[in-house]
């Protein structure tokens, strides 16, 4: 990735839109509405796991697609058959169709193939550089605290991956990229979700 | 001290460099709501990544609770009103 893509990637990768909020309610409201005909009488707890599915798909799907964050979570979704109805209807037929054809068991396999390609090459530019790493080795404080310095970092960022949908897949770079774009567009989830629970305790008088 | 530490990093991700990483860390860090209170400019790679998940583990709290919320408020609707059946349509 040369680095004025790289810019422009994170420029217009990581702005969630102001309309995003009204994306995520109107398709966050449909996925409801889908529940609620599917199943007309939910148990509290039924109702809860049909409420933040639809959010959690209408969520993804106001990112239409740009991100792979998105993608991966419904991707996850749509493997449950229960689910599928829902992502149906949040997204629409076609981009449902599409996204879902997208990421099928092989295409994820060749995506991951393609990552152990560059993984590969990453390493013979390490190997590479050998001779520095003797020469760093020499002094043994710095080394064993730099070390032990990765090895954290990497151990974070494993648990990072776990976090971020599809991030698994993702190399360093993009998924600082993308959970900036998630932890945006969970926090737009997250006040939507919190003004339409006061407005409904506020107009059902239940306070 | 974590410059050296991203720059061998960078050094294999071809031509992602430094500066871009350190970019974004330091976008990573403004939306974390505990760092950024802290003036201090020499925060950790690790403390920073450890922060954004702990971060992300409590807006899925959120999202959790707000959905048990609605859920239960939903559920308690007084059946009568119009207010209520007018939620009743939008929602559910």
């Amino acid at each position: 990735m040369s680095s004025s893509s790289f810019t422009r990637r994170c420029n217009t990768m990581m702005k969630v839109p102001s309309s995003f909020k009204k994306e995520f309610l109107k398709k966050w409201i449909v996925g409801l509405q889908v529940c609620g005909s599917l199943n007309k009488n939910m148990s509290v707890s039924e109702r809860k796991k049909a409420i933040k599915l639809s959010a959690d798909i209408a969520m993804a799907s106001a990112r239409n697609g740009s991100t792979c964050w998105s993608r991966a979570l419904i991707a996850n979704a749509s493997k449950q058959d229960a689910n599928k109805l829902v992502v149906e209807h949040v997204l629409g037929d076609d981009e449902s169709r599409k996204l879902t054809k997208q990421l099928p068991v092989g295409t994820s396999m060749a995506l991951a193939r393609k990552i152990r390609v560059i993984r590969s090459k990453k390493n013979i530019l390490k190997r590479r550089s050998g001779p520095m790493r003797r020469a760093a080795r020499k002094s043994n404080s710095s080394l064993s605290s730099s070390c032990i310095a990765k090895r954290l970092v990497r151990k974070r960022s494993q648990v990072l991956k776990s976090l971020v949908p599809g991030g698994e897949f993702m190399d360093e770079t993009s998924l600082i990229e993308e959970t900036l774009d998630y932890i945006l567009s969970l926090r737009a989830q997250v006040d939507v979700m919190l003004k339409l629970a006061n407005a409904t305790e506020l107009v059902t008088n239940q306070k | 001290m974590s410059s050296r530490r991203s720059r061998s990093q960078a050094a294999t991700s071809s031509r992602i460099t430094d500066d871009q990483i350190v970019e974004l860390v330091s976008k990573l860090r403004q939306l974390l709501p505990e760092i950024r209170d802290r003036r201090s400019d020499k925060v950790s790679a690790s403390k920073v990544l450890q922060e954004t998940c702990n971060y992300i583990r409590s807006l899925h709290r959120e999202v959790d609770d707000l959905s048990e919320r609605l859920s239960q408020l939903l559920a308690t609707i007084d059946a009568d009103s119009a207010e209520a059946s007018i939620i009743r349509s939008l929602i559910m």
